[in-house]
């Protein structure tokens, strides 16, 4: 792990621990409804004061926490165009499987690009700090995986070139 | 497997087994190739021992004005016959007139299953008797004063072989030049074409030093100024691939091979773009049940139920 992702993973799990504070709150305008109040914004005085954690201006983190739901975006590095494509290629992978991983959402925050959004039910079935270790986990690897896939690109260039080329000489 | 055959292996399997001395059957079959290529092999009037193979493809035209016609009756000479409705060039062959020996026999089938390469090579040696002309014109001046034609070349030989793609050949006195115009569907084509593209440019300057020059841009490349039919519009989705060939390229012994090899070149091309976005998606698709692994670990473990034992007892484990 480089110099600056340590501090960096560990500032996002610190601050999201303290934020996966969550409880039941039933809505306050609508009846009977119980709704994640970091999406519908309906009453301003449960939404907490949002928070990013910045490595640098191409990789951030997104807190917004609520009484009863927070959403955590994610920035990916995106170094060149195809990392570019390869991160949305990725995302977009994983957002249409949404309904299996339960606190992905499908469609990310304006600026980010992947959101998370976690709510008191999901913190009622499932372990706290598993649920910060998977979102940290998921920060590392996904870099990695850019990062290979993008290696593995170039490589198979460079053998499928030299190949091609090969019978001429 | 990383390089793709030259000939049509469908028509080889077919042929192959046709002329092992089976039993003669009625064949009525449509193959197809790269580039919207379509072959028929058939048994005409009923009569189950003559074979016919008949090609169709889009460019014929554009080939038989870059003589396509001489190329393939010097290839086929006895076996070919008038075009069959509907396609553009035939071959028969009697079974019951088979060359004796089986060298001729596969000698046979490799030269029919190559019946697209064939058709398709026609201005390519065109452009090699050029630069051999010209080679031989320029050699009876120094560069500064050859006259005007000798010093620009042969005209550009554009073969139109799919619909928004095309090849074109230009023969020089000192070289072959070969552009393919290749489309991008999508984005990430064209981006994956770019990555790739550019480890064949840098090939040369690496590995491989006698390999023929390749260049790559968006624009139409100088060679194609004022051709008509070029598309100009420089919105990023065609790029134009050149090569270069050089004088080792263009002796004679080498032509057959270097013409066989450089027609692969766009589906060679386009094979490995689509095959590297295959493989992309299986990763993610590993690495996304990998993400769900460590999800599923944040559900705490079930309440351990009652379990019996085969005589009907119950306990509880690990209380």
């Amino acid at each position: 792990m480089s110099q600056s992702l340590r501090p960096y993973l560990q500032a996002v799990r610190s601050s999201l621990t303290a934020a996966l504070c969550l409880s039941n709150f039933a809505s306050q305008t609508a009846e009977r409804h119980n709704v994640p109040e970091v999406e519908a914004r309906t009453s301003p005085e449960v939404l907490l004061t949002p928070l990013t954690v910045a490595r640098n201006e191409n990789e951030r983190v997104l807190i917004e926490p609520s009484i009863n739901s927070i959403r955590i975006s994610i920035k990916i590095k995106q170094a060149d165009e195809i990392e570019h494509i390869l991160v949305h290629k990725f995302t977009r992978f994983l957002t249409q499987r949404a309904e299996s991983f339960f606190i992905l959402r499908r469609k990310p925050i304006k600026g980010y690009d992947i959101s998370f959004l976690i709510t008191n039910f999901h913190t009622e079935e499932m372990l706290k700090h598993k649920l910060v270790d998977f979102i940290i986990q998921f920060m590392e690897e996904v870099d990695k995986e850019i990062s290979e896939m993008k290696l593995f690109l170039n490589a198979r260039a460079r053998f499928v070139a030299e190949s091609f080329l090969t019978p001429f000489d | 497997m990383l390089l793709l055959d030259y000939q049509n292996v469908l028509i080889q399997s077919v042929l192959t087994e046709r002329f092992s001395g089976a039993p003669p059957v009625v064949i009525d079959q449509t193959v197809s190739d790269f580039d919207g290529v379509k072959f028929h092999i058939s048994t005409p009037e009923g009569t189950k021992t003559k074979i016919q193979v008949s090609l169709q493809i889009r460019c014929y035209g554009d080939l038989v004005r870059y003589g396509a016609e001489e190329v393939l009756n010097r290839e086929y000479g006895q076996y070919v016959v008038p075009p069959e409705p509907g396609y553009d060039f035939s071959v028969l062959v009697d079974l019951e007139n088979l060359p004796e020996e089986k060298e001729a026999r596969d000698e046979l089938i490799k030269k029919i299953s190559l019946l697209k390469r064939n058709a398709m090579a026609a201005p390519f040696e065109q452009a090699y008797q050029e630069y051999y002309q010209l080679k031989q014109e320029a050699a009876k001046f120094t560069s500064e004063e050859a006259p005007q034609g000798v010093r620009e070349g042969g005209e550009v030989k554009a073969i139109h072989y799919r619909e928004e793609e095309a090849i074109y050949v230009k023969a020089s006195h000192d070289r072959v030049t070969v552009i393919f115009s290749t489309v991008f569907r999508e984005e990430t084509d064209r981006v994956f074409g770019k990555v790739f593209i550019q480890e064949f440019v840098d090939a040369r300057r690496r590995a491989i030093q006698n390999a023929p020059q390749v260049l790559f841009r968006n624009e139409p490349p100088l060679e194609l100024q004022g051709i008509k039919g070029v598309n100009n519009s420089g919105s990023g989705e065609i790029g134009y691939v050149t090569f270069v060939l050089f004088p080792r390229h263009l002796t004679p012994q080498r032509m057959p091979d270097v013409i066989s090899h450089i027609q692969t070149f766009r589906d060679y091309f386009h094979y490995h773009i689509k095959a590297s976005k295959a493989y992309i998606h299986t990763r993610m698709r590993r690495r996304t049940a990998d993400f769900l692994q460590v999800l599923r670990r944040a559900r705490p473990e079930n309440e351990e139920k009652e379990r019996k034992t085969a005589s009907g007892r119950t306990f509880k484990v690990g209380s």
